[in-house]
């Protein structure tokens, strides 16, 4: 009766050896069993994406040839566009040179653009992440900055053998410095404790008092290049509000970021050469 | 072959009736049963409603903490509104020790199994090694701080165990003066749990560096940031530093320009991080601006000309009218600026070796020389021992139990009452002075208020002020007054001393024909004129003392100031003035005082000054109209040109035709 009763207790006896078990390997061991997993993991996460490809492939092909013809013809429009832009910039940089090396001013880092398809996302109250096809494989670092059309995406923080982890701004987890359009004095961005569903927001701080900020009359933010990491001048959202610090200084504030960062397809990688 | 009890039926009648069958001893368990369940039930009444509280106060003590700031101070400006201090950004990096706990214990350990496996005889206590790992610990994260913004800070270990011992709540600075560019950096590339994390608190700003430097005095740092009536003192507090008044204005008016401080209630995740936005917030308010009665523009060309000769010395200018001081000026200064964040150690042993602590201006009590013989000449002809037509034969020197020398052994002859101010004929003052006795120029002097502090609104004003007198000099030194004494007060020499804050009162009061001029260092737009009661001279005696001053400036000690040879001509502007120039025996030998005091415009005075300078080298002739009148002459001057381009006036605007 003894023996049956022991029997019947067996699930929480491993249970419990298991939990023990845990907290008795060391902490490395813990470690690579989390990227093994990660890695393990990686192929069906990969497969995934390759298969929503896929499918937006063949959804894509049930559309008419009208829509096609459409859009080739809105695509060329936007190219020409583009065109007159990437001359334009051409002959800024040229400027941006001949000044830099006029005032023997150090050029900004260059960077090599790694283009890279999203593979998952996961977003929650703590944290805000993609997971992008493109990893060690890719040459990509710890720490580089991730952009896309809309400006900011985020940090890479994680690189695994094909996939590279990417924290976006929208996670509390993010800091950068950044630049009220038009001004040159830093200020903090910190990503906002963003619900899964809810438009990603973040926070301001260090916001000179004269700068101001409302709703009706939002003042766009951008990297200030200062710090090193991100290249100056690229969006990373509006400031809607800012009011009165608590220490009386500085202005502390929301700032509204591009809500097409919560379904973003394709992102770019900038690498320091 | 069956068993007789296997037959099911009886069987199940057995059961049936055990189970009918009413147990009493089962009674006890429901008792059993109903005391456990009672007690859980009380147990969980307890904790949910008795100790509700308790565990909430402890849940909110455990994810809540509340930070104080200190409110902004006030501004102080100037007569016309600028800024003479203001407030200023500064960026800091430091580090929450407390949060370095277990990382400070495997430093510990680690240094431990070094000496073990060294097997050093010489290992330290656990203090010691805790201390050890406390320094490596800090100067690893300031490693990483050097890293990102390129500098090459180390840790002040004594600096690091005195915050850990006595402040280790607060968070440790490992460097207070960033740069924006260096912020910056730091704010991208420290992570965001990081222990180092960037803070901003509010510093002083001179734009003027040095200028008024006595005057305004300076801040030092406080712990004691309250605020009242703000909930949470029984969560996490941190206090960030404020500041108080230390010096000068800063000092005498503190209640005036402190702030109210601000708090703030964060949130904070398990790691100690504080959640944004706060659950409840206090803004801090700045305090109120202080208009003072300087004029930044005299003040600078006062201290730029007094710089020019590299002597110590004093200035005051005074509003006649009002007796707002437009110009205090004490030489060697100090540069504010310096003083931010902190007073380093050699910044203030290079001022304690210059002696610029000394606030000359009201603190200086100097004999004044011939610049005294305005009030004895005052004290003669009102009591008629001096009339404007009284002569004096001078000779070169007065013979007073012993040879009184003229003023620098001139030999004037018969001399007059206004050419003895306008020459500084000592033998004049000495004759009169002697005839009139010490009382009455004593009892002027009283009546000038130059026997006691002018009352200025600052601190540490001198008492050591003298018109000495028969009593005084019993009183003091225990001996009797002579003759000799009484001459030797009589030109300001002896034991007459006064601030040069005092000589500007003096001047203001002569030029409104008063005896009393209050001064002070806050401006009111609406400030009524001073009155007290009059000097006592007749229109002519005035007239005459106000034209021997003139004279003063025009052909006599002080025609440095209208003549143009050595200092440009101030065109229209009539000054009256009195030099001096005193002498002080000192271990060193003898050192002359230079002094002038004056007004402007003669006919209309509108501004009153007094300049001392003290000679810096003995024997050395430091006279008043060399050294003390060009600093009345750069004032006069840029007074005057601020008079002719008035005050807010419209932008003159150029239309080409």
């Amino acid at each position: 009766m003894r023996f049956k009763r022991l029997d019947q207790a067996r699930p929480f006896v491993t249970l419990a050896v298991i939990v023990v078990a845990w907290l008795l390997v060391p902490v490395g061991v813990k470690a690579i069993l989390r990227v093994s997993f990660f890695e393990l993991t990686a192929p069906v996460t990969l497969a995934a994406s390759r298969v929503r490809d896929l499918q937006e492939f063949w959804s894509l092909r049930l559309h008419s040839k009208d829509d096609l013809i459409a859009a080739g013809r809105d695509l060329a429009r936007l190219n020409a566009s583009y065109e007159l832009g990437v001359q334009r910039n051409t002959e800024l940089q040229a400027e941006i040179a001949r000044l830099e090396t006029l005032l023997r001013l150090p050029s900004f880092t260059n960077y090599r653009y790694e283009h890279a398809r999203v593979a998952r996302r996961d977003f929650s109250g703590w944290w805000q992440r993609i997971v992008i096809r493109k990893g060690r494989n890719y040459g990509i670092p710890v720490g580089a900055p991730v952009v896309f059309t809309g400006g900011v995406v985020g940090r890479v923080t994680e690189v695994h053998a094909a996939t590279a982890v990417v924290e976006l701004i929208s996670s509390p987890n993010v800091r950068l410095a950044g630049v009220v359009e038009g001004d040159t004095r830093p200020i903090s961005f910190q990503g906002g404790v963003n619900p899964t569903f809810a438009p990603p927001t973040g926070v301001v701080e260090f916001v000179p008092l004269d700068i101001v900020a409302s709703p009706a009359a939002p003042k766009r933010l951008v990297t200030s290049g200062f710090g090193g990491v991100f290249p100056p001048g690229l969006m990373i959202g509006t400031i809607t509000r800012a009011s009165m610090g608590g220490d009386g200084l500085f202005q502390s504030g929301e700032v509204k970021l591009d809500e097409r960062l919560g379904s973003l397809a394709e992102v770019t990688v900038l690498v320091p050469l | 072959m069956a068993h007789p009890d296997t037959n099911l039926a009886d069987r199940s009648g057995n059961l049936v009736e055990a189970y009918k069958n009413y147990d009493p001893r089962i009674v006890f368990f429901y008792f059993m049963l109903g005391a456990m369940l009672l007690t859980l039930v009380s147990g969980l009444a307890y904790q949910q409603l008795r100790k509700v509280g308790e565990y909430a106060d402890a849940e909110r003590q455990q994810t809540q903490r509340r930070i104080l700031y200190p409110g902004p101070r006030g501004n102080i400006e100037d007569r016309e509104g600028r800024v003479l201090v203001g407030n200023r950004a500064r960026f800091s990096v430091r580090l929450l020790l407390d949060a370095l706990g277990p990382e400070f214990r495997r430093e510990q350990e680690r240094i431990r199994k070094n000496y073990a496996a060294a097997e050093d005889a010489d290992i330290p206590s656990y203090t010691q090694r805790m201390k050890i790992a406390r320094a490596t610990v800090v100067q690893r994260y300031l490693d990483r701080v050097n890293a990102i913004i390129g500098r090459f800070e180390k840790v002040k270990g004594d600096d690091l165990n005195k915050h850990f011992e006595r402040e280790l709540l607060l968070p440790y600075t490992l460097i207070d003066d960033l740069e924006p560019s260096e912020y910056a950096r730091l704010l991208e590339r420290l992570p965001v749990n990081s222990p180092a994390q960037v803070y901003t608190f509010s510093t002083r700003h001179y734009p003027y560096g040095s200028a008024a430097s006595h005057t305004l005095g300076y801040v030092g740092a406080t712990d004691d940031v309250e605020l009242e009536d703000f909930p949470g003192e029984d969560l996490r507090t941190f206090k960030m530093k404020g500041t108080m008044g230390r010096e000068g204005v800063e000092k005498r008016f503190d209640p005036v320009l402190q702030g109210e401080a601000g708090g703030a209630i964060f949130r904070v995740d398990p790691a100690g991080n504080r959640i944004n936005p706060p659950i409840q917030q206090v803004f801090p308010k700045q305090g109120k601006n202080l208009r003072l009665s300087l004029d930044v523009d005299l003040q600078l060309a006062a201290e730029a000309k007094m710089a020019d000769s590299g002597m110590a010395g004093a200035a005051a200018v005074l509003d006649v009218a009002t007796g707002e001081v437009l110009v205090l000026a004490s030489k060697p200064d100090y540069d504010l600026s310096k003083f931010v964040p902190r007073l380093g150690t050699d910044v203030a042993a290079d001022i304690t070796a210059r002696g610029a602590w000394y606030k000359r201006a009201i603190q200086g009590a100097y004999p004044p020389g011939s610049s005294f013989k305005i009030l004895t000449a005052i004290a003669g002809l009102r009591s008629g021992y001096i009339t404007p037509d009284s002569t004096v034969n001078c000779p070169g020197f007065f013979l007073m139990g012993r040879k009184f020398s003229c003023h620098d052994g001139h030999v004037h002859g018969e001399i007059g009452f206004t050419r003895a101010i306008e020459k500084s004929c000592n033998v004049y003052f000495y004759k009169f002075g002697n005839d009139m006795g010490a009382d009455i120029i004593a009892t002027e002097g009283r009546r000038f208020h130059l026997d006691r502090p002018t009352g200025i609104d600052l601190l540490d004003e001198t008492r050591r002020m003298v018109i000495p007198d028969e009593d005084w000099k019993r009183t003091t030194r225990n001996q009797p007054w002579v003759g000799g004494d009484t001459v030797q007060m009589a030109i300001g020499q002896g034991d007459v001393l006064v601030t040069p804050l005092q000589m500007a009162a003096f001047a203001a009061s002569v030029a409104r024909n008063e005896v009393w001029t209050q001064p002070t260092i806050l401006h009111d737009p609406n400030r009524p004129r001073q009155r007290s009661e009059p000097i006592g001279l007749s229109p002519t005696h005035y007239a005459a003392l106000l034209r021997a001053m003139e004279q003063v400036t025009l052909t006599g000690t002080a025609r440095i100031l209208t003549e143009g040879k050595m200092l440009p001509k101030i065109p229209g502007l009539r000054i009256g003035g009195k030099t001096g120039t005193a002498q002080k025996q000192t271990e060193r030998g003898i050192i002359n005082f230079a002094w002038f005091i004056g007004f402007a415009p003669l006919e209309n005075p509108q501004i009153a000054i007094a300049v001392a300078i003290e000679g810096d080298t003995p024997g050395e002739e430091t006279g008043g109209g060399l050294y003390a009148a060009p600093v009345a002459h750069a004032v006069f001057k840029t007074w005057v040109e601020k008079r002719s381009r008035p005050l807010n006036a419209p932008p003159v605007l150029f239309r080409s035709e």
